[in-house]
């Protein structure tokens, strides 16, 4: 094979694999496989939001406040969790792997960029959004990979319940945005 | 043919898509839309929606991480 066509070859794959967004049936198995991977690993399946009871416990205990002492910690299996610390707890390793993988992602593709922040009404959007995804994770005791993901997937009829109002939530959101953070 | 540029570098998902959909309808059959961007899921969703709605569509890596859109509106 001549030297011209190989790096052909090389950058049309790189485009093909690595440029390009796969087709979603493909995210969509890759997501299966891996969830049941996590399952067979760690017992549990997948979720992300989880593991923010046990950020926020972390910084509040840094900032004087006593977590251990909290309603949700007083489940013992919750309080040795607690106490293996950031790095002990699997969730944070994954999430941190998470944001890893998708650095990794857009490095690869040559899309990686630092963006402007536009205007301080995004700002304002952004940490809203934030805020109230936050406290709905909580509440629901799960995010849209936890509760709506995990729980589809495991025939519970929780996550179809959650799939039913991130509708609305969002098509509320999506107006909001539209009414009030669009010029 | 008139050309109208849409500049949404810094818009996260879905404003790109809400904004090129306004602009659309601003312009006549036959007008060039061009919608900068720089949010890679806008990349996704603008040609996809455009294509769909049977406008002609050509899209252009104008550096990393940032593209254009062209839609040409043909109904």
């Amino acid at each position: 094979m001549s030297a011209e066509k190989q790096s052909s070859l090389v950058s049309s794959l790189h485009k093909r694999f690595l440029k390009d967004p796969w087709p979603y049936y493909v995210g969509a198995v890759m997501l299966g496989v891996l969830n049941i991977a996590i399952l067979a690993a760690s017992g549990k399946a997948w979720g992300v939001s989880g593991v923010f009871h046990y950020w926020g416990a972390i910084i509040a205990d840094f900032l004087g406040a006593s977590p251990e002492t909290w309603a949700f910690f007083k489940n013992p299996k919750n309080l040795a969790l607690l106490n293996k610390g950031f790095w002990g707890n699997p969730g944070s390793v994954r999430n941190f792997a998470i944001i890893i993988g998708a650095l990794l992602a857009s490095l690869l593709a040559g899309q990686f960029k630092i963006k402007m922040i536009k205007s301080w009404r995004q700002v304002a959007a952004a940490a809203l959004g934030g805020l109230f995804m936050g406290y709905g994770a909580m509440t629901a005791l799960g995010c849209n990979i936890g509760a709506l993901f995990s729980g589809t997937a495991s025939m519970s009829l929780h996550g179809w319940v959650f799939l039913c109002f991130i509708f609305i939530g969002g098509a509320v959101g999506s107006k909001l945005l539209v009414k009030f953070f669009m010029k | 043919m008139a050309e109208k540029e849409l500049n949404c570098l810094g818009e996260a998902c879905p404003i790109p898509l809400v904004k090129a959909q306004k602009a659309i309808k601003e312009i006549e059959v036959g007008d060039l839309l061009i919608v900068q961007i720089d949010h890679s899921c806008a990349m996704k969703n603008l040609p996809e929606w455009a294509r769909e709605a049977k406008h002609n569509v050509e899209t252009e890596e104008t550096g990393e991480g940032q593209w254009e859109v062209f839609i040409e509106k043909t109904n």
